[in-house]
């Protein structure tokens, strides 16, 4: 039982990770590959603040997020907005790497190599439910993960925002003809992924440690749930997380722990190659949706 | 209100329009004929500022708009109807509809405008919940006007709207870009059924591989045998 619940509160924030990249893949079509340095930021910056200017979590956490904000949009401001058509320009996939690569070292040498133990909200404490004892950390991760996921629900579905984000996906050249200014929107995506990132970063960062590394010992997760979600699928990007977080916590029970990121990534693989349009491409769930547009 | 002068489009290295001018005085509707690949469209989305001229000017009410983003335009009374409708599939009508009015913000003016839009169209309303890629080719062309008068246009610009329409309801498109014309709103249209585009224009430019290779008033194109074979086919 305990398990189970630490893997669906690794699982939603894997979610929430998904979250943020599918928020720029639906907008732009393209993979945010600087995304896992702009988790690590958010969880070492909240580090910083929580541990030397000694401010309370959501303090820490809120300034956490507005630096992400900032750092997202100088990112697609920098490194994506100046090479203008990006269906027909594959630079993206270098700026972005390089992005990382550049937030990496600078990490590196601002906060040291040395991992740090990142402190659990509400210190840590145990509650004991049904006679299985849960932190409060984990099920803060997954109440957090679950609103910040219904909330992006229905900013998408019933705003005016929301339509010009699902317009701009879908054909960006005709909602820049009703006036959409396609570039606002995709740079407003940038923001609200950054966001999220530094609120994942943050809540994950007490189980993995914090550390310049978190770019690819936790960075590399959000991708494969992406991937396993469906790229660009935001429910999607919550099925993806919480199925690997289960497929973790199941593959750290019956094999070594060396051996759990490579059991997920087998399985990652795996849904790739049988559903490439990730699990909610399955039959199972597309019936009756529409497919096909008339012309 | 519209004059294009000495325009030359192209992409990349290769140039598609040569070297065109034309224009549209208030309240005409004025027809730019061509067969496919003579860059008709090119043209529009040049217009509209989703593409750039190499040279040239574009002037829309006096004022130069060839470097203008699609969104002043909007803003400025210039509305594009763009070929082959492209209504936004997985959005509702009614959401396909107030993503017309995007840059409007007063919520009083969008709902009077959605009322005298629901007026004239009655099947909008009564589809306004069904995804926009459930409508049939014609309501979905509707929809596609319906969508751009939510700014009140000054300039509605329409590229091929009979395309893949069947003929009777090209005529039902036809008669209402009469009335949307009538009723203060210029038009310009792109298209390859010469005849019904014709027959409702005050004037009309026949365009061939990237040049402009005759105007004239409407009738007259219309009733010149010769055009007819030379650049549209059969009509």
């Amino acid at each position: 039982m305990q398990e189970i619940v630490t893997a669906l509160a690794n699982g939603s924030i894997y979610a929430l990770m998904a979250l943020a990249i599918g928020i720029i893949y639906s907008t732009t079509q393209i993979i945010n590959f600087a995304h896992g340095s702009v988790i690590m930021i958010g969880a070492m910056t909240s580090y910083w603040l929580l541990s030397i200017f000694h401010m309370n979590y959501f303090t820490a956490i809120l300034l956490a997020v507005l630096i992400n904000i900032i750092l997202s949009m100088v990112i697609y401001k920098v490194s994506v907005e100046k090479l203008g058509d990006l269906t027909q320009n594959s630079s993206w996939i270098v700026t972005l790497f390089g992005a990382g690569i550049i937030l990496d070292n600078t990490a590196r040498i601002l906060f040291g190599t040395e991992p740090k133990a990142y402190p659990f909200l509400f210190d840590g404490h145990v509650i004991s439910i049904f006679g299985t004892k849960i932190m409060i950390h984990e099920m803060m991760m997954i109440l957090v993960a679950v609103i910040i996921g219904v909330l992006y629900q229905i900013v998408i579905q019933k705003t005016n925002f929301g339509r010009a984000v699902r317009a701009v996906s879908f054909r960006p050249d005709t909602a820049r003809i009703m006036g959409i200014r396609s570039n606002r929107i995709v740079l407003m995506c940038f923001a609200i992924s950054g966001a999220v990132a530094a609120i994942s970063g943050a809540l994950i960062a007490p189980i993995t440690f914090a550390s310049y590394t978190m770019t690819y010992s936790v960075g590399i997760k959000a991708f494969a749930a992406a991937l396993i979600g469906g790229l660009g699928n935001t429910k999607g990007a919550f099925i993806g997380g919480i199925s690997l977080g289960l497929i973790e916590g199941i593959a750290s029970m019956i094999v070594p722990g060396g051996l759990k990121d490579a059991i997920s990534f087998l399985i990652m693989i795996i849904v790739i190659i049988v559903l490439p349009g990730g699990i909610l491409s399955a039959k199972l769930f597309t019936k009756g949706e529409l497919k096909t547009e008339k012309i | 209100m519209l004059q294009v002068e000495n325009v030359t489009i192209g992409y990349g290295k290769t140039e598609v329009v040569h070297n065109i001018s034309f224009h549209v005085k208030k309240g005409e509707i004025i027809t730019i004929l061509g067969a496919n690949g003579a860059g008709k469209s090119t043209i529009l989305n040049t217009i509209v500022g989703l593409h750039q001229a190499k040279e040239g000017s574009i002037r829309f009410q006096d004022k130069e708009i060839s470097k203008a983003r699609p969104d002043q335009l909007v803003q400025n009374g210039m509305r594009l109807v763009p070929e082959g409708r492209q209504i936004f599939p997985q959005h509702t009508v009614m959401e396909n509809i107030l993503l017309g009015a995007y840059i409007e913000k007063n919520a009083k003016k969008i709902h009077s405008r959605l009322h005298s839009i629901f007026e004239r169209f009655p099947r909008l309303e009564e589809r306004k919940n069904q995804m926009g890629g459930t409508l049939s080719g014609g309501e979905q062309q509707m929809l596609a006007i319906a969508r751009a008068l939510m700014t009140e246009p000054s300039l509605l610009i329409l590229d091929e709207p009979s395309l893949g329409l069947a003929p009777i309801i090209v005529g039902e498109v036809f008669a209402l870009l009469k009335q949307i014309s009538s009723s203060g709103v210029t038009v310009l249209l792109v298209e390859q059924m010469a005849n019904s585009a014709l027959k409702i224009s005050d004037r009309a430019y026949v365009l061939e591989t990237g040049r402009i290779v005759l105007e004239g008033r409407g009738e007259e194109i219309r009733n010149n045998a010769d055009i007819a074979k030379a650049y549209l086919g059969n009509v």
